[in-house]
């Protein structure tokens, strides 16, 4: 059915709305439309083909290294999450501007159309249905973005999100020292070793103590999700617990001056026994 | 147009009596002679400065810095104050002040009648003057930074060398921010705010005319200060200029402060002109329901601007402060706080994504019913997005500042506000989206604008909702994914609904039609050069890529090629729209008084636009938008609500 052969709805007199068909019925005569179908069916293909984005992007995030630590696995499962749920209404946003490149006719040419569209004004229940599939929408992401970051601060804190109680292990506290252009790292429980690359023990919770002698700068260990300012005259904290063993990336991620660009070390998360060894080796004394 | 306006009554009203010709002083001045005590004045100020208050032979270095730094803003400042002197600013308030006032005839004369072309180099009040030397003024800024942008590009591209002193980078990165943030504020209030609005809601001129021209003279005196910076050594700490690292910054430093706070006196003007214009002046009969949507815009847009830009200001009061008289708001060492200059720049820095962003949508929402020939979709609902965006955008800056470690119990309420705001955002998607629906568009270049923009705000609003939580933020923050992110909103959203803007009003501000083919070409070479520079950059920021880099991983190689690829695209493009515009502004086809068939004021005075705009005040009796016919499936019919159109 097209929009030239519009469709006779029996309808008599405005101000009766009892002579209005049910709403059943304007439904089903709304979906019988073609271009409607057309756009469902478009929103469709579009949605199917946005879902797969989010394998997508957990691809390139995981390019340089799969996560390291239980934070970075919910930073992925996050953005995982918010792809999925948004695809419907970006599917539908897009279907309708696809469609309406020549969907419903074009006109092309030097002067004004003379042939003029539907005069719609408002229509109240596509208004409804917007405004409450956004809000819906945005309430979803809000609610998981306060619980995802209530679990990633227990995280940090070096306790189980579920109980909030510390998980028995004692956290090591490492003092970290931006300044231009190198970080500092020091360990006051294991005898003030001092290192200018990170090394920690596998699965036990860290703790850092972020400052900075000059500008600020920003401590982002990226395979294991955790990025904090390190500011002069402030000392911030984050903290996370490594999972994985292997050598991963710490990167400064605020301009800092001349060779920001070079601000960059590694962390190697080793085991237990390789961490005290490199301790002894450092001149320091054993983890308790 | 109808007889019932009120026809001018100037030889009843005693009149000021005209002393010399009409002007005055005013004929004598103009740029020429402002940028000439301006410039005199820097050099007495530098050499009397330098000779008498610089402690140069002083073994304290700090105090021979303080010292050059005051001699610097000093000289900066009084640029800009003798340049408005010279271009005669102050003339009409200093013959107040002397018991004169000014005539109807010195009133003619400041609109520049009979001044031809040189009336565009003058301190002119007509708002048609102004509105097409903001269109100039932004074109240039555009133009600089997007050269400083391919500069930027070509470093990046070039992954096995170091192209540029990385001082030259870090000053390319920040000019560039800045150039384009002070271009894209300007680039639809400016030009069409201007330019068209009063025309718009029926008025012969802005509501404060010699404001008007304050306002575009403030900007362009505050533009040498900034531009002088690649010289003294650059702005080197991106456009944010964060606290403690601007301290140490080189002299250049200043004249991004002092051009941040002459700029935000500019914008300030403004934005009271435009909001008491389009509050008191509109035509009779213009209720606030027949207000053509455009206008919304950009009173929502000044509304912010004239809210927010103050802490700009402040922000950067302060830090000129700590340089010049060694205060220490921000010096942590001596108690002050590098947090609070980050709170003071985001509290304008992101109500300022929204100033750019409100008034191209809206602009794009007055241009495509007229292609679409419909109505706009649901005006109530576009008015609560643009008043729901204002409102919310006061209180989300701290997004800005989840990783700062600044307040972390923060990330829980700005997460809420943030993801909020997608909501009244998501009316304004409605709207277009409404309005696109069963319609025919015209497939000429300004409506082709409304599907890129769309296009773009969708994936720009899709990543910004992911930048928006705060454990997602904390693997993104500072990363190019942040970049690409923000440049999908204000270029992809702000200049691609500026450029279809401009075709639009074109015909209307120089009479002639743009080149049709020229311009399209130029903008979806743009367009598809803009996809491709920074969905790569998306891919860049997703493996971990930080922004403000000259070197990177060899990882993040294959996204900075075709993100280079991309830009030279852009730059093609552009290159090929300004040729456009250029070629079209001098010899296009003649346009005619309403080319594109509009219902809205500025289409139904002639081209071009006589001085006062109307010959008889035009009365309106409906809203612009009677556009369409009666729905052939609605058999429900409310005649009496069918518009009958402009009188």
């Amino acid at each position: 059915m097209s929009i030239d052969n519009p469709p006779t709805i029996e309808v008599d007199q405005p101000e009766e709305p009892t002579n209005r068909p049910a709403a059943d019925h304007r439904l089903k005569e709304w979906l019988s439309r073609g271009y409607v179908r057309r756009i469902i069916a478009l929103s469709i293909v579009i949605g199917l083909l946005i879902i797969p984005l989010a394998w997508v992007v957990i691809h390139f995030m995981n390019l340089s290294g799969a996560p390291a630590s239980a934070i970075m696995v919910e930073i992925e499962r996050t953005m995982f999450v918010f792809t999925v749920v948004s695809a419907p209404l970006m599917a539908i946003t897009l279907a309708i501007l696809f469609y309406s490149l020549t969907g419903w006719g074009r006109v092309t040419g030097e002067d004004p159309p003379m042939q003029e569209s539907p005069a719609i004004r408002t229509n109240g229940t596509a208004v409804v249905l917007w405004i409450a599939a956004t809000s819906i929408l945005a309430g979803f992401l809000v609610i998981w973005g306060l619980v995802e970051l209530a679990t990633i601060t227990s995280y940090a804190n070096g306790s189980t999100p579920a109980n909030q109680q510390p998980n028995g292990q004692k956290a090591i506290d490492i003092n970290v020292t931006g300044q231009q252009w190198v970080w500092t790292f020091q360990y006051p429980d294991q005898g003030a070793v001092t290192s200018d690359t990170l090394i920690v023990p596998i699965n036990v919770p860290l703790y850092f103590n972020v400052t900075s002698k000059d500008v600020v700068h920003d401590f982002w260990v990226v395979e294991l999700g955790i990025k904090i300012d390190a500011n002069p005259g402030a000392i911030t904290n984050t903290g996370v617990t490594p999972d994985k063993l292997g050598t991963f990336n710490i990167r400064c991620a605020e301009l800092c001056g001349l060779h920001h660009a070079y601000m960059q070390t590694k962390i190697q998360v080793v085991t237990q026994a390789e961490f005290d060894a490199w301790v002894r080796e450092m001149g320091g004394k054993r983890t308790v | 147009m109808t007889d019932t306006a009120v026809v001018h009554q100037t030889h009843d009203v005693p009149q000021p009596k005209q002393h010399g010709k009409p002007g005055g002083i005013l004929r004598h001045t103009s740029i020429v002679t402002g940028t000439a005590l301006g410039l005199v004045a820097a050099i007495v100020t530098y050499a009397i400065g330098s000779h008498f208050f610089v402690p140069w032979g002083t073994t304290n270095a700090d105090a021979s810095q303080v010292g050059l730094n005051a001699l610097v803003a000093a000289t900066y400042f009084a640029w800009v104050i003798f340049f408005m002197i010279g271009i005669g600013a102050f003339a009409g308030p200093i013959r107040w002040a002397l018991g004169h006032d000014l005539t109807h005839d010195d009133a003619e004369y400041m609109a520049g009648k009979d001044q031809g072309k040189w009336r565009y180099w003058k301190y002119t009040t007509d708002h048609k003057v102004v509105g097409t030397q903001y269109l100039i003024m932004a074109m240039f800024l555009l133009g600089l930074g997007g050269l400083l942008a391919m500069l930027i590009r070509t470093e990046l591209g070039i992954t096995w060398a170091e192209v540029f002193d990385p001082n030259f980078y870090n000053s390319l990165i920040g000019t560039h921010g800045i150039v384009m943030i002070i271009a894209l504020i300007i680039v639809v209030t400016g030009p069409f705010g201007n330019f068209i609005l009063p025309i718009m809601i029926g008025a012969r001129d802005m509501a404060f005319p010699r404001l008007n021209a304050l306002s575009f003279w403030l900007l362009f005196a505050a533009i040498p200060p900034l531009a002088s910076n690649l010289f003294l050594g650059g702005i080197r700490d991106g456009w944010t200029v964060y606290q403690p690292l601007a301290s140490q910054a080189p002299i250049g430093m200043i004249g991004y402060q002092v051009t941040i706070i002459v700029f935000a006196f500019s914008t300030g003007v403004a934005s009271v002109n435009l909001i008491t214009t389009s509050v008191t002046m509109r035509a009779r009969g213009m209720t606030w329901n027949r207000v053509p949507i455009f206008v919304i815009g950009v009173i929502a847009s000044s509304v912010m601007g004239l809210v927010w830009f103050p802490m700009f200001q402040y922000s950067q009061m302060l830090a000129l402060s700590d340089k010049v008289i060694a205060t220490s708001f921000y010096n942590p060492i001596m108690g002050g706080s590098v947090w609070l200059y980050e709170n003071l720049f985001w509290l304008l820095g992101h109500p300022e994504v929204y100033v750019v962003v409100i008034p191209g949508t809206a602009a794009l929402m007055e241009l495509m019913v007229v292609f679409l020939r419909k109505p706009l979709f649901s005006y109530k609902v576009a008015i609560a997005g643009f008043a729901g965006v204002v409102g919310i955008s006061s209180i989300v800056w701290v997004h800005h500042m989840y990783m700062t470690g600044w307040a972390p119990s923060a990330g829980y309420p700005f997460m809420l506000s943030t993801e909020l705001i997608s909501i009244p955002f998501g009316f304004l998607v409605l709207v277009m989206l409404g309005t696109l629906w069963r319609g025919k568009p015209w497939t000429r270049l300004p409506m082709m604008c409304v599907y890129a923009v769309i296009w773009d705000k969708v994936v720009g609003g899709i990543t910004g909702v992911y930048l928006s939580d705060v454990p997602v933020d904390q693997y993104m923050h500072g990363s190019m994914f942040v970049v690409a992110h923000f440049h999908y909103m204000l270029m992809g959203a702000g200049l691609f609904a500026a450029i279809g803007a401009t075709a639009y009003w074109f015909p209307k501000m120089t009479g002639r039609m743009l080149d049709e083919r020229l311009g399209s070409i130029g903008f979806w070479v743009a367009f598809f050069g803009f996809q491709l520079t920074f969905g790569s950059m998306f891919v860049a920021g997703l493996q971990g890529m930080p922004r403000r880099v000259l070197q990177f991983d060899n990882a993040f190689n294959i996204s900075n090629w075709l993100s280079t690829v991309g830009a030279y695209t852009i730059g093609i493009g552009m290159l090929i729209f300004l040729y456009a515009v250029i070629t079209s502004w001098r010899s296009g086809k003649p346009s005619g008084s309403n080319p594109w068939g509009g219902k809205t004021l500025e289409w139904q005075t002639e081209t071009p636009v006589p001085l006062e705009n109307f010959p008889v005040l035009p009365v309106v009796t409906s809203d612009p938008y009677g556009y369409g016919v009666p729905d052939p499936y609605d058999a429900v019919l409310e005649a009496d609500k069918q518009p009958a159109g402009v009188a």
